[in-house]
């Protein structure tokens, strides 16, 4: 059985209105463990929509997505959330991380819930800021970051509860050519870990480095 | 947010203060007072009482002294002013800034209106003016002048402002009542205000009496009527102040909704959203609350009450003259946490709830 697969999911927005929009349309896919995955097509094609509902973040409209076994389809939001705390880390197209917030606060952000102390998070946060190359700006907050380390912390948090399933959505889109080249040693670092990594990308450099490419065309897997 | 919430606290608590601080002295002016006020009965209401009515009062037994007093509001320079005409001996016990006791002729006023009037020792104030005819087109005024013999303190309370003092025969002459008195003041000894009581009205079936409970209960209702005014006032402007929190907490503000979908795709439940919102809410209360009593006790203790007292304390201006009472309890402080609470859980918490139930996506939308 598939780690991740996906079954006929269809994501409608304002369903059977006159202004309905089709961001899915019976999308059906097998994604291995392990394995590093990239979503691409055209913009508007539905790549973050997909990559958005595989990783808890979203709900389809009809289909069923399943994950290591588990139908997503009808699990309450307090074990989506559980789900999205053990085994899903994601990394927005804008980083979403919280101004005004050090880079470590941010990254030990999903530890709050678990009750780890506070020095246990920043020690955890610290390193995992170490380990994307930001070990010096712990103490920054994103809007003295470029967009490049704000990508960086994005990253650390998302693994900062160690999952097996790396999202991230259009990651070279805000970063310069130096910065895609670091992401890329990152990545290639996760997936010898074991990580199965989900990308939606058109970028060429990315596309070089993954297993699979799946591609959208308005909605529909065309690849 | 926290100014918000300030904003609204603050007038409330300095209100209470004020509130709480007239009544406080209301009470001891009447525990200090006389303990029955005699006067005649006049188609149901309070008359002038014979001055001559004071010597079998005397002799009632328990009765200490009887003081008759000659009450009435003027206008000294355009100010209004109250004028309290009591036998001389009696004025002994007025602990004078400057001057003297007044002698006949002489009166003396409070501090709170010589600053304002600008009057010293020795000015002459006109009192009692009067146009007793028009003939011929000409006016025949009665004046009455005064000399000002003594200033007294009216830090010992907010009646003694804007008072004015004299005998009481003068003062007869002002308000052209010889041989009355608007009052008596009988001052009994412990225990015995019932039995003088029953006295006084066995004296004079006409006589209105009204004991120190009764003159309490008067304060009560009136405070209590001010302080209804008051709540009913405070309710509307916390109403109002609801959609101005909701506005400012962030019903509908992107930035929280966002800051929330954070949370919950990096893997928090909803309770744990709304935990952090009430723990926050909390937060705010008790800066709010604390911060609002200390700006209120500023106000009313360094500023004397600048604006809000005139709403409490009746025939002052804005900027009082006299040192406003106020009594900060520990209630209204109690009461303003409980208020920033409220008003911070329901800017709060429904949108928080709303943005966390939603998916995370949808809210980062």
């Amino acid at each position: 059985m598939s780690f991740i697969r996906c079954e006929c999911v269809w994501k409608i927005y304002n369903e059977a209105k006159p202004y309905e929009v089709r961001a899915l349309e019976d999308v059906s896919l097998n994604i291995e463990k392990d394995s590093f995955v990239i979503f691409t097509g055209p913009s508007g094609s539905g790549k973050t929509t997909l990559i958005s509902i595989i990783g808890c973040i979203d709900r389809q409209t009809r289909g069923r997505v399943y994950i290591d076994g588990k139908d997503l389809t009808d699990l309450s939001d307090i074990a989506l959330s559980s789900l999205r705390q053990k085994r899903t880390g994601f990394v927005f197209q804008n980083f979403n991380l919280i101004q005004g917030l050090p880079a470590w606060e941010n990254v030990s952000m999903p530890l709050i819930p678990m009750g780890i102390k506070e020095n246990n998070r920043k020690h955890t946060a610290i390193h995992l800021l170490k380990r994307v190359g930001l070990s010096e700006r712990h103490e920054h907050s994103p809007e003295e970051m470029s967009g490049g380390e704000q990508q960086r912390v994005a990253i650390a948090r998302a693994l900062v509860n160690n999952p097996d399933i790396i999202i991230l959505d259009e990651p070279t889109s805000n970063i310069d050519v130096d910065a895609v080249g670091l992401l890329i040693d990152i990545l290639s670092d996760l997936k010898r870990e074991g990580k199965t990594i989900l990308m939606a990308s058109h970028d060429e450099n990315m596309l070089k480095n993954a297993d699979i490419i799946h591609e959208l065309k308005r909605g529909r897997l065309v690849k | 947010m926290i100014l918000c919430l300030v904003a609204i606290l603050f007038p409330f608590i300095s209100a209470i203060a004020i509130l709480d601080g007239v009544k406080s002295q209301s009470r001891i002016s009447v525990d200090e007072g006389a303990n029955i006020y005699v006067t005649m009965d006049m188609y149901g209401r309070n008359g002038v009482i014979p001055i001559e009515m004071v010597e079998p009062i005397k002799k009632v037994d328990g009765v200490i002294k009887a003081v008759p007093r000659a009450i009435g509001r003027i206008y000294i320079s355009g100010k209004l002013s109250v004028l309290l005409g009591i036998p001389m001996d009696e004025l002994s016990s007025v602990s004078f800034i400057k001057g003297t006791l007044p002698k006949s002729g002489e009166i003396v006023i409070g501090k709170g209106m010589a600053d304002a009037l600008n009057l010293n020792i020795n000015d002459s104030i006109t009192i009692g003016v009067r146009i007793m005819a028009i003939i011929d087109d000409t006016p025949y005024i009665i004046k009455r002048e005064y000399r000002i013999a003594g200033i007294f303190d009216s830090q010992s309370g907010i009646w003694a402002s804007d008072l004015v003092m004299m005998s009481i025969d003068d003062a007869n002459s002002v308000f052209e009542t010889e041989g009355f008195a608007t009052d008596i003041a009988v001052y009994v000894k412990p225990g015995y205000e019932a039995s003088v009581s029953k006295s006084l009205q066995r004296i004079n079936t006409f006589f209105r009496l009204q004991t120190k409970g009764l003159v309490k209960t008067y304060f009560e209702r009136g405070f209590n009527i001010k302080g209804g005014i008051f709540a009913a006032l405070y309710t509307l402007a916390f109403a109002l102040a609801i959609p101005a929190i909701l506005v400012s907490s962030g019903f509908g503000m992107s930035e929280r909704r966002k800051e929330i979908g954070i949370l919950k795709a990096t893997g928090w439940q909803t309770h744990d959203v709304l935990e952090t919102v009430l723990f926050e809410n909390m937060v705010l209360a008790m800066i709010s609350a604390p911060l609002s009593f200390i700006i209120s006790f500023v106000w009313v203790r360094l500023f004397n009450g600048f604006f809000i007292a005139q709403f409490f304390i009746a025939g002052i201006e804005s900027i009082p003259s006299f040192p406003v009472p106020s009594k900060f309890m520990p209630l209204p402080f109690l009461l303003s946490i409980f208020f920033s609470l409220v008003l911070t859980m329901v800017g709060s918490i429904y949108s928080a709830w709303r943005a966390a139930t939603v998916p995370p996506a949808e809210a980062l939308r």
